[in-house]
């Protein structure tokens, strides 16, 4: 059953992408109405602050790791065997 | 109280191990590999406060010390024992399950141990035991790696030992597990400290961890991932709170980890440089020190040792069904195993900190403590971890192994049972806890003041994970994994190990063999013809004399040699089998 329902989900790509940015339209929102009281830092008082942080984040820890994986760290799996 | 019949946990699993082939002969290991640690996880609340005290060669000896610290980590321990052996049944070989529990009786021991030369014998006992839970993968990588992993650890044990000596001698003998405070630490604590961070596998001295791991048997990764590490954490959190040290090193780790996560191809590795990232976690709030910190760093020790364990089952349970554990030959395979894909997900999203999974409850105690000290730095460090862990572990790694963008075309059976069964236990706990933080609270050293479940933290935690998310779906053609893998600082000694044998083998070899040259034309002529006199006088004339004893010797001997096998393992499981004995007679007695 959760088989047939993925491959389902998995062959509507488009509906997928609509959904996932309802969430984040939704997590974007509701920050408006979150209570501020423990806040521990200046980062806390600026709406929408952890999903800038979150996705310039994500992206910075892709391009940064991938990148030095690429020029420098890269080696074939069989690298100490020779 | 029923506190008059009880066993050492660690002695539990010890005679519980002597006795495990003897069970397999009357085809009843799978029910002794489900009772004992059963048993044991039932009787750690019976435990006394102090026991096992014994006075050994003029030192004194705690083999039990019981409080709220050590009690989180047992309750963990001994349910990790118990879903790690249950995820194992289907394995035959007793010598296997054996090397798991003589390993879960060192963590035991050593969380147990009131005193560190209690601490340094389980301390060894672990690294002894559980090397062989990489040999019993019987590949050649794997033997390897698990030499290079016991070589690691011996420094390791060293390194503290030589601690825990200047330690005695500035006590004038006092070798009692306390905390100690920053400002009075001298040389033989940092000593004991960097053996403790180095099973934390705290860079730069953790590329043990991710070298040793994927190599490991199936079972075997599930108890490794859960015992070292967070035994670790237990010393240092015990002895070494409130070191600054120790704080920033952890928030490093965190992201040194998912660092390597995000850009390894194998999934044991991926899983392997995680638990570096999160133990980050711990080392950090112990570092912290503050009461929050503590508890947040054994919470979280709590929680991470069941996503992450059933995370390793999963991907264990991939490998077992179809032999490989790369995401670049993996793919789709939702289809067939998708009983192991839920569970291995409820993993990816308890780790990652989902509301309503343990991860949600634990890990932002530790940086809502960051926060709480002002250690603002410390936090966003923390918080970017978090970011790459739902990142790497979260999503990518679920992605490419049950969906990705190709099938891989192969059709595996879903894992066996008892797989199955070790998998449901560690999720349902990932979940239980998440929807009953209590639960768990209430077992943490110091009384908690923090409510997870407010409208901030689920905010914040929308974002992160969402945002996340989405840098995934932008990104995702360029995180396609590929068949490689990333050079660590384990480089220095695999390499270094090559240039010393270059250097044993040229200049060194070939001056003693000149030398040896020099000495067999010359000097041995004329010691065998003085030898040859010598023997013929103690052979025909003495032992003539005597009454044959020699001759009877060197048939003795013959017959001794037989024993030795030439396997360096074979001796290192005598050895540690001798330990055992006498530890057990030490602590029954």
């Amino acid at each position: 059953m959760i088989v047939n329902f993925l491959t389902y989900l998995r062959e509507r790509p488009n509906m997928m992408k609509w959904l996932f940015m309802a969430v984040l339209a939704f997590a974007l929102v509701f920050d408006f109405f979150a209570d501020r009281h423990h806040a521990h830092f200046w980062g806390d008082h600026i709406n929408e602050f952890w999903a800038v942080f979150g996705l310039v984040g994500c992206l910075a820890l892709i391009v940064f790791c991938k990148g030095l994986s690429h020029v420098w760290l890269e080696r074939g799996t069989d690298h100490y065997d020779k | 109280m029923t506190s008059s019949i009880f066993m050492h946990p660690a002695t539990m699993f010890i005679v519980g191990a002597l006795l495990l082939p003897l069970f397999k002969k009357f085809n009843a290991q799978k029910i002794w590999l489900v009772v004992v640690p059963l048993l044991a996880f039932i009787q750690i609340k019976y435990l006394p406060a102090s026991f096992g005290c014994v006075e050994w060669l003029g030192f004194k000896m705690q083999f039990g010390r019981v409080d709220q610290l050590t009690m989180v980590f047992l309750h963990v321990f001994t349910l990790m024992a118990l879903i790690g052996s249950i995820f194992g049944l289907h394995v035959k070989e007793s010598g296997q399950h054996a090397a798991a529990w003589l390993y879960v009786a060192g963590s035991l021991g050593t969380t147990l141990a009131g005193d560190y030369l209690v601490v340094f014998i389980f301390w060894e006992l672990m690294a002894f035991a559980s090397v062989f839970l990489v040999w019993y993968r019987k590949r050649k990588r794997s033997i390897e790696a698990g030499y290079r992993y016991l070589l690691v650890h011996t420094f390791g044990g060293l390194v503290l030992l030589g601690g825990i000596f200047l330690r005695y001698l500035n006590l004038d003998g006092d070798l009692s597990f306390v905390a100690i405070t920053p400002d009075t630490a001298t040389l033989a604590d940092y000593l004991i400290m960097i053996g403790f961070m180095l099973n934390a596998a705290v860079p730069p001295i953790h590329a043990w961890l991710p070298d040793a791991y994927p190599e490991a048997t199936v079972t075997g990764a599930v108890f490794m991932c859960a015992f070292t590490t967070k035994t670790a954490v237990y010393v240092l959190a015990r002895g070494f709170a409130g070191f600054e040290t120790l704080a920033i090193m952890g928030a490093i780790m965190t992201l040194y980890g998912v660092g390597y996560a995000v850009i390894e191809n194998d999934a044991r590795r991926i899983l392997a440089y995680h638990i570096v990232s999160q133990v980050g976690y711990m080392v950090c709030g112990v570092g912290i020190g503050t009461e929050m910190a503590i508890n947040g760093a054994c919470a979280h020790a709590y929680a991470h040792i069941l996503y992450k364990a059933l995370l390793f089952m999963g991907v264990g349970s991939v490998l077992e069904m179809t032999g490989r554990s790369k995401l670049s030959e993996l793919g789709g395979l939702y289809k067939y195993m998708p009983m192991s894909m839920i569970f291995t997900v409820i993993g990816g999203i308890a780790i990652s900190g989902f509301p309503l999974t343990s991860g949600f409850i634990s890990k932002s105690m530790i940086i809502a403590a960051a926060g709480a000290n002002h250690q603002l730095i410390l936090m966003l460090m923390l918080s970017l971890a978090a970011v790459g862990t739902f990142l790497s572990v979260g999503i990518k790694l679920p992605y490419f192994i049950w969906f990705g963008p190709n099938d891989c075309g192969l059709k595996p059976k879903e894992a066996y049972w008892n797989m199955q069964v070790g998998m449901f236990m560690a999720a349902f706990m990932c979940i239980f806890l998440g929807v009953y933080p209590d639960y768990l609270y209430d077992m943490l050293p110091y009384v908690v003041n923090y409510h997870p479940y407010n409208s901030y933290h689920l905010t914040e935690t929308f974002h992160l994970l969402g945002f996340t998310g989405l840098g995934f779906y932008i990104m995702v053609k360029y995180l396609k994994p590929h068949d490689v893998s990333n050079l660590d600082l384990d480089w220095f000694y695999r390499r270094g190990a090559g240039w010393f044998m270059w250097l044993a083998r040229k200049p060194i070899s070939s001056t003693n063999e000149w030398v040896s040259n020099v000495y067999q034309n010359i000097g041995l002529r004329f010691t065998m013809a003085l030898a040859r006199a010598l023997s013929w006088f103690d052979w025909e004339g003495i032992d003539w004399a005597l009454d044959g004893s020699a001759r009877g010797v060197v048939k003795g001997g013959e017959q001794v040699r037989q024993f030795q096998t030439g396997k360096l393992q074979h001796y290192i499981g005598a050895a540690v089998a001798l330990l055992f004995l006498v530890l057990i007679v030490v602590v029954l007695i």
